[in-house]
Order: structure tokens, then C-alpha cells, then sequence
């Protein structure tokens, strides 16, 4: 049907363009070619029809074809057309459902690789975000403490020495980046999960519950560190050996800007939230050591969150608070468009 | 004009390709190459495989050798990780949806290799290489076809495998554990898709030297028997090279009838 209607139009067009006033109720299609006879009047006619159908299909043939590869060829090195973005966006939010499913219903010891369970050691990265390796000021901020509070029946505020007293967990495991690497280390320190017990975390009942944990640190990037409109990776500007050389992008801030740029005048705490299946997991804790030692400045002293089973930029160092909330707050690579749920 | 013979051995145009396979070809080739770009976008991270403190990778000479930026996806890692975890799911389901259809109407048949598909291909090697005259008998597609394109769906569960193995090491760590650790599955993911592209840019240059017009069948679905290959006895470039190659050429190598002359005679170098 379409297509009779088709070779009509394209009929017409012929008759427009030679004027030949031939009879255009011709039923042969041009398509059938040398196997029907077509009748005499209409021979010029379908012959015609026929070299520009075939002229026709020559130039979109490749029309089509430049387009194609034009278009493939514009999305190289470029973050791609903004209409993408919301079909980018579901397909992230359909992806956290997917990997929070399989959390839940997969068995976890979170086994070591085999070939590569070789501790890391001092070929650990450290990254951070301030200009300079953070370091707790006692003189100026009092002694350091770990909070934990938000929708808990019994805020905590630990010291060093409290935490160390608390049920100590010692686990060796791999910590996956965002960027590619792999490195293995065994970390000593306390469950959230225990944590969240003694604060007396409100993760059921009547009212609002706890269903994230966002873990807040001292580590703040001060506007004279950042370039507002360079993209990075986490850990792209750390001063680590053999640091990420992922290269920023030219590209511009995609959305939120002006907040962002309030933020960056403010200076912005490191911090990422997690869901709080996650985050009482037993394998996620509060460390504040490493390889049988204390952790350093570079490793996030006093105190930093560690899992395998959530890429490395969702561990926040530099531990300050332990918040249960019922909202998801984001965090500080979450909100400038990597994954906020980034689980491994 | 002169009148078609009766016993014409077969139509001058048919269909190739159900619209199905056209459209699955088609979006799988986007999506292919925007896999690629944006994985290569995810390893500039991180363009190694060892793993932090581990002894140098031994399958991988180019260690801290990034991709050209030229050839990425997604402007920066968030990006290209966006694309990669979203163009994903097309790509698998463009290939479940092209695996179903050729089970359910038995065009798998047409690719699964058989005994003597090794001997055919050597012969299409022979071929291709000029050492041998004529273009060996074949069905819908040549024996080095046939085995690309069943080998295709392989190495891409292969990719998606050790793809999935390095999204979830610890949910999924079983798998991981399965392709020898997250270092090593890493190393397939890439092995893979370097294959995958091998196997692509082949299949475009065989394109364009053997036989343009399956540009047209894979997109329109027109195609006239004429024109394949075979009825053209063409090598590689055999279109594009002046015609004193063509001296192995001869005409009872063309087809036979009468109604092959015309067409013979719009073949670049065919002698009448």
C-alpha cells in the first residue's frame, strides 16, 4: 500500500520534471524490472521512474550512511548530546536497582582475588581533595572525635581511644577505584554496623528511619584547588605517586553551576552517602588502621570508612560524622555526576 | 529492449536480510562503537592492568599507554562510565533480540560451521590471495563469513562476561573468581574487545573491497544475485585495480547463459 502510494508520488514527480504527459495508472513497479513487460505507453514513463528510484536509493544510501558515521564520529571525546542525559540518568537509576538487588540477594564473603591479593602496602594511593594533606588540628578544633548521630536513640561522640575499645574487626580485602585499580590491604577497625547498634540507629518503626548514612569528613577542597570548570576523576589532582592521569575533559559543568560555584567559594567537605544496606554490611567499617599500623595522614588519620564492596571514592577519609538520616544526601563525587551508588 | 529468457535461473533483484537482522546490525554497530569509545574512556583512568603493588602485568606491553582522545567516549570517567553502564543494556538486548530471531526462523543454520567449513575457508583464503581463479561454491555467506559470524556472538558473551565480572568483583565475586581475579578480568574485557574490533574493521574493509552493494542489502534489504560476489568473482580491491589484473578473468568462469552476458558486461574488466 505504502509503497503504491510511493511510486505515485514518485511518478508525479517525474511527470513534473519531463512533462511528458504519459500515463501514470502504469501498476508495473519499477522494482520488477526486466522480469514484466511493460506496456508501451508507459515505457518511457517506468524507465524514467526507474533511473531516479535507483538515483533515489544511490544518494540516500549514502546520505544516510555519511549522517551515521558523522554523527558517530561527533561523539567522540565529547560527553554527547544533551538530549542523552535523562536516557543516561534512568539508565543509572535503573542500574543502582539492579546492583542493590543483587547485594541483597547474592552471598558475599567478598573473596580475595587469587592472582592479585598481593598487599599493596606503601604502593597504596592517597587521595584527597585538599590542596594539601588534611591533618587534624587539634590545637584549633579540640581533640578529635568521631560522631555519630542523626536518627539515633543515642548520639555518640567517641575519641580515638573509645573506638579502638569497641569490638575490633581485622579483614583483608580489596579496594576497587573508580579509576581501574585494584589494591589489597588488611584493615583494622570497628563495624558500622556495631556502631549504628550502640547509637541505637532507628532503622524501623513508626516514623522516620534510617535508610541512608552519609559519613562526613574533614577534608575539605578550598576554592584555590579547584578549576570550576575541569572535570576529574577522584583522585585526579591527589598528590599520590603514579596518580590517576585521567585527563580532564574541557567540556562545561553540565548542570547546577552557580550552586556549584557557591560551594566552591564556601569550600566543600568531602563526604558520600550510602544506602544503608550497604553501609551495615559487615565487611564496611570505621578503620584507623592498616597493615598493623595506625593509619597516616596520607591514609586518612584518624579515622576513614572502608568496604570492598563500594568503590573507593564512596569511603570517605578523614572521618569526622556518622550520620543516619532518612534522606539521600549525596556526596562530594556523587553530586558532580559520578555514580551515587557505586557499589562493587 | 530484448525480452528476458524463460528459464531465467533466478530473479535479477530479491531480498536479503529480514528487517530484523537490518535493524539489529544496525543498532548493534552504534552501540558497539560507543562501548568501545567509552570503555577506552574508563581504562585512560587507569591504562594498566597490575594491580597497585603488584609485580608488572605479563600479558600487556604497553603499560600506561592511554587510548587517543580521539577515540573516547564521554568526555571524562563519570561520562564514559554513563555511556558504557547505559549502552550496555541496548547492546545486549540488540543482541538477545538478533540471537532469538535467527533460532526461531533457522538462520542459524546458515552459521553454524560444518565439517568441511575449514577446508572451504582455506580455499576462500586461496581466493582472496589470487591463488586461486575462481570464487568457490558457497551458500548465503563464504566459509570465512560463516565462522566470523558465528565466532561474533561468542566473543561478545565473552565481552559481557568479564564486563559484568569487572562491574560487580564482590556481588558477583564468584565470576570474577571465574575469569582468575578482577586484574585478569579486566585484561579479557579488553582482550575481547580488541578482538571484537579486529573482527569489525575486517568486516568494513571486506565491505567496501569485496562486495559495496551488501551496504545496500544490510540496509535497504535490495540485493540482485548479479552483483554478489561470487556471480562477480571479486577479490579485494578487484573493483578498484586497472584492469590488466584481471588477465585470470575469463569468460567461462563467468556465469553461464545468456543472461549473464549483460550483466557480465557491466562487470569492471569482465572480457565478453
Amino acid at each position: 500500500m505504502t509503497r503504491r502510494v510511493l511510486l505515485g508520488l514518485v511518478d508525479q514527480a517525474v511527470e513534473g520534471l519531463t512533462a511528458t504527459g504519459a500515463s501514470t495508472g502504469a501498476s508495473t513497479g519499477a522494482s520488477t524490472g526486466a522480469s514484466g513487460s511493460p506496456g508501451e505507453g508507459d515505457a518511457r514513463s517506468a524507465v524514467t521512474r526507474r533511473a531516479l528510484l535507483a538515483a533515489l536509493a544511490r544518494t540516500t544510501g549514502s546520505a544516510l550512511a555519511a549522517a551515521y558515521g558523522a554523527s558517530l564520529l561527533a561523539a567522540c571525546g565529547t560527553q554527547g548530546p544533551d538530549a542523552a542525559r535523562p536516557l543516561l540518568r534512568a539508565a543509572q537509576r535503573r542500574n543502582e536497582e539492579v546492583e542493590r538487588w543483587l547485594l541483597r540477594h547474592t552471598r558475599m564473603g567478598a573473596p580475595l582475588d587469587r592472582a592479585t591479593d598481593a598487599p599493596a602496602g606503601a604502593a597504596f594511593p592517597s587521595y584527597h581533595v585538599a590542596p594539601a594533606v588534611p591533618v587534624w588540628d587539634a590545637a584549633a578544633d579540640g581533640p578529635w572525635a568521631l560522631e555519630v548521630g542523626g536518627l539515633v536513640a543515642r548520639p555518640l561522640r567517641l575519641s580515638l581511644d573509645a573506638l579502638q575499645r569497641l569490638p575490633r574487626v581485622a579483614q583483608r580485602v580489596n579496594h576497587y577505584c573508580v579509576e581501574g585499580w585494584l589494591a589489597t590491604a588488611t584493615w583494622h577497625g570497628v563495624r558500622v554496623r556495631d556502631l549504628a547498634r550502640l547509637a541505637g540507629a532507628r532503622l524501623t518503626g513508626p516514623g522516620a528511619t534510617a535508610r541512608y548514612v552519609d559519613f562526613r569528613s574533614f577534608d575539605v577542597e578550598r576554592p584555590t584547588a579547584v578549576q570550576p570548570d575541569a572535570k576529574r576523576a577522584p583522585g585526579a589532582d591527589a598528590g599520590a605517586a603514579g596518580g590517576a592521569p585521567h585527563a580532564p575533559a574541557g567540556g562545561a559543568v553540565p548542570t547546577g553551576a552557580s550552586a556549584r560555584l557557591a560551594d566552591l567559594r564556601a569550600g566543600r567537605d568531602y563526604h558520600e552517602s550510602w544506602d544503608i544496606e550497604s553501609a551495615l554490611h559487615p565487611q564496611t567499617i570505621v578503620a584507623y588502621g592498616r597493615d598493623g599500623h595506625l593509619l597516616t595522614a596520607a591514609g586518612g588519620a584518624p579515622a576513614r570508612l572502608h568496604s570492598p564492596i563500594k568503590l573507593g571514592y564512596k569511603n570517605t577519609k578523614y572521618l569526622t560524622r556518622v550520620l543516619f538520616t532518612a534522606e539521600r544526601t549525596g556526596g562530594f563525587w556523587s553530586d558532580q555526576g559520578y555514580e551515587w551508588y557505586g557499589g562493587t | 529492449m530484448s525480452s528476458p529468457p524463460v528459464d531465467a535461473p533466478e530473479p535479477r533483484r530479491a531480498r536479503r536480510h529480514h528487517p530484523v537482522v537490518r535493524l539489529t546490525h544496525w543498532i548493534a554497530a552504534a552501540a558497539l562503537v560507543v562501548m568501545a569509545g567509552s570503555g577506552l574512556q574508563i581504562f585512560n583512568a587507569y591504562p594498566r592492568f597490575r594491580a597497585r603493588g603488584a609485580p608488572p602485568f605479563p600479558l600487556w606491553p604497553w603499560e600506561g599507554t592511554p587510548a587517543p582522545k580521539w577515540a573516547t567516549v564521554g568526555g571524562w570517567l563519570a561520562g564514559g562510565r554513563h555511556w558504557h553502564f547505559a549502552m550496555m543494556w541496548v547492546l545486549v538486548a540488540t543482541g538477545l533480540v538478533y540471537l532469538a530471531w535467527i533460532y526461531l526462523h533457522g538462520e542459524w543454520r546458515d552459521l553454524v560451521p560444518r565439517r568441511g567449513d575449514a577446508r572451504d575457508a582455506w580455499q576462500m583464503v586461496r581466493f582472496y590471495l589470487g591463488a586461486r581463479p575462481d570464487h568457490p561454491v558457497q551458500g548465503k555467506h563464504n566459509a570465512l563469513q560463516k565462522l566470523t559470524y558465528f565466532a561474533l556472538p561468542l566473543v561478545g558473551a565473552l565481552c559481557v562476561a568479564s564486563g559484568v565480572a569487572i562491574w560487580k568483583p564482590v556481588t558477583l565475586g564468584w565470576l570474577t573468581a571465574l575469569f582468575g581475579g578482577y586484574v585478569w578480568a579486566r585484561w579479557w574485557h579488553f582482550a575481547a574487545m580488541l578482538l571484537l574490533a579486529a573482527m569489525a574493521a575486517v568486516h568494513v574493509v571486506m565491505v567496501f573491497a569485496v562486495d559495496p552493494y551488501a551496504l545496500r542489502a544490510m540496509t535497504t534489504g535490495g540485493h540482485d544475485p548479479a552483483l554478489s560476489p561470487e556471480a562477480r568473482n571479486a577479490r579485494p580491491f578487484h573493483h578498484l585495480l586497472p584492469r590488466w589484473r584481471d588477465w585470470r578473468t575469463r569468460a567461462d568462469l563467468a556465469p553461464a547463459g545468456e543472461a549473464a552476458a549483460p550483466r557480465a558486461a557491466r562487470t569492471p574488466g569482465a572480457t565478453p
